[in-house]
């Protein structure tokens, strides 16, 4: 570089660096008073509320909801230099939960908007379960399943490659295995965000554009499923850094950490369905739940990755790729019929749950459609893989590809079960009316 | 859970004007001086897969408005993308200049996101203004790869990127939400 060149840049950080002010963000909820989800002995006689930024607010710009939906609050007011808004109540017994809805209008224009739970003498229930919220509904199975199905195709591809087929293999087949984990991956950061945000939207019930604005805080930190997707968003980051840097640095070795922090983040997503804040729910159902999730996950994977990535690119190994995986099939069966069979015991504790509860009839759903896709990976296993061990080529790929889409409507049937409610257990418990 | 806003503008800016300096040197000393040391070739598109890294750890913060999330994300992605796709060209993974019009796309992302995060008209106040400003450089900013893409060899196209980064934490730099658009730099409003 020339000396004036060197001048330039310097002048240019010199002066970038000389000149910022203070730069204020927009309005955002700093603290509540009673806490965000807390527990309190007495009952409040005001809502407080501390915001960033000044507001300007209606006289309804808090409204605390007794469960049958009563409005407790009065008119609220700014203090502190508008910014804080303070709403008085009155009539909140001990022994019952309170939601408080609050929506204010920031100077930059933005009009934030937010709901969040306090109870008296009792744990308050999570956001999800305020009063006004709605349950999930078909956008947040969708949801789910696109998150199963992603999942899927980032851990299946590499459980194929790095157990299965080991060792060189052409460089199309390379990259083909480099390419769909790397997608996916992505995918499924941006299904994430889109699955918490709808779940949020069911508490929120805020048309679109002030939804944009809606507090989220409350979901990423006090429910299950927020705390996952956090963990999540910032587990598959770095899991498509990963594999971006294998692929462009040629670290093959780096797919295998990969490989190992999607199966734990994997926990995430069972965790952070219905079956975890059930009351008969322990660690043994939850050991249970993500081997069944994960299981099913390098099934499906496998699968697709075979009719999409192995059978076109790579004819040479098409049957070491399918016998291999054949054999690791078996085994993520049976992990998977085990554990789905244990869990079934645990959320339907009488036989007759199965038909008489919604939950139940749905769970019939999903094993008819497993019991197809074990069928037909019953035929692959006894039909065509003696066929291939005798080195002839029969016809496989339009079967893998339907056996594929089979096991996809499996995870679908798996997604709308796991936001769905199982019929209540016997001990006394309540039951959570919908997904933490 | 919130870091303190003028600060990740900041992080930010001093962020887009290291990348804008890396730039900025390419283009003024010409790629083959630059690149006289193998390592200066991996600067920018390792900082750029960096940043977008960095993005997610902030995406995860940005809960307080789904706003703020979604165009956070979008800002990690594209940024995790092109910088990954220029590291790929760098080391000989991808060869057709065409991959420039990755860049291209992640700043038009990035620039649309911006206009869409800002819902007040351009003279509301200074950030107002400065979104606008950003977004719509951003966006035009975007022709500079393109040009790349079409006429590789045409040293505007590598300038003009260049300039856009550093023009970027300027603005990133100036940022406050309720100052006058033009008032001066030093002290609140």
């Amino acid at each position: 570089m020339t000396k004036r060149g060197v001048l330039v840049a310097l002048v240019l950080l010199l002066g970038a660096l000389a000149t910022p002010s203070v730069a204020w963000g927009h309005v955002t909820l700093l603290s509540a008073t009673p806490a965000v989800q807390s527990s309190l002995d007495v009952a409040p006689t005001e809502i407080l509320l501390r915001f960033s930024e000044p507001v300007a607010i209606s006289p309804m710009a808090i409204r605390v909801l007794a469960a049958d939906g009563t409005v407790l609050s009065g008119e609220a007011r700014s203090a502190a230099g508008d910014r804080v808004v303070i709403a008085p109540v009155s009539g909140l017994t001990r022994g019952s939960a309170y939601t408080v809805r609050w929506r204010v209008s920031g100077q930059d224009g933005h009009s934030p908007a937010g709901v969040f739970t306090f109870g008296i003498g009792v744990s308050a229930p999570p956001p999800t379960e305020a009063v006004g919220a709605a349950g999930t509904s078909w956008k947040d199975d969708l949801a789910r399943w696109l998150l199963f199905a992603t999942l899927a195709l980032v851990i299946g591809p590499l459980a194929l490659r790095l157990v299965v087929l080991r060792g060189p293999v052409p460089s199309e087949l390379e990259q083909r295995f480099h390419l769909v984990p790397t997608v996916a991956a992505l995918a499924l950061l941006n299904v994430g965000i889109v699955a918490f945000v709808l779940r949020a939207s069911n508490a929120l019930q805020l048309p679109l554009p002030d939804l944009l604005y809606g507090d989220l805080q409350p979901f990423a930190e006090k429910t299950r499923f927020g705390i996952a997707f956090l963990a999540l968003t910032l587990g598959f980051g770095v899991v498509a850094t990963l594999l971006l840097f294998a692929w462009v640095a040629d670290l093959l070795v780096l797919r295998a950490p990969a490989l190992v922090l999607s199966l734990v983040l994997a926990s995430g997503i069972s965790l952070s369905g219905h079956q975890a804040t059930l009351p008969n729910s322990n660690k043994a159902s939850e050991l249970a739940d993500w081997l069944h999730l994960v299981s099913a996950a390098v099934w499906v994977g496998g699968l697709a990755s075979l009719a999409f990535i192995v059978w076109p690119s790579a004819p040479a190994l098409r049957a070491r790729a399918f016998l291999g995986f054949a054999r690791l099939a078996v085994g993520l069966v049976g992990v998977m019929v085990l554990a789905g069979v244990y869990l079934a015991l645990v959320r339907l504790p009488s036989l007759s749950d199965l038909w008489s509860s919604d939950y139940g009839r749905l769970l019939l759903v999903k094993l008819a459609i497993v019991a197809l896709a074990l069928s037909w990976g019953a035929l692959h296993h006894f039909v065509v893989r003696p066929r291939l061990e005798a080195g002839l080529e029969p016809r496989v790929r339009p079967s893998l590809i339907g056996e594929t889409f089979v096991a996809l409507a499996v995870l679908l049937a798996a997604a709308v079960l796991t936001n769905a409610s199982p019929p209540p257990v016997q001990n006394g418990s309540t039951v959570a009316r919908s997904a933490r | 859970m919130i870091p303190r806003p003028e600060l990740a503008h900041w992080l930010a800016a001093a962020f887009a004007l290291l990348l804008g300096l890396v730039l900025v040197s390419e283009a003024i000393v010409g790629t083959p001086v630059f690149r006289r040391r193998p390592w200066r070739a991996y600067l920018f598109p390792s900082l750029a897969l960096g940043s977008g890294v960095f993005l997610w750890v902030i995406t995860i913060f940005s809960t307080f408005s789904t706003m703020h999330l979604v165009a956070h994300a979008l800002w990690a992605e594209s940024a995790m993308i092109a910088g990954g796709v220029q590291l790929a060209a760098v080391r000989g993974k991808l060869s057709s200049p065409r991959w420039s019009l990755v860049t291209a796309g992640a700043l038009v992302v990035c620039g649309a996101a911006f206009l869409v995060h800002e819902p007040n008209p351009w003279l509301f106040s200074r950030s107002a203004f400065l979104h606008h400003v950003i977004g719509w450089m951003l966006i035009a900013g975007a022709l500079f790869p393109l040009g790349q893409a079409l006429r590789p060899r045409w040293p505007l196209w590598r300038a003009g990127f260049a300039l856009t980064f550093i023009l970027l934490a300027l603005l990133l730099f100036a940022d406050r939400d309720v100052a006058p658009i033009f008032g001066r730099f030093g002290g609140a409003s």
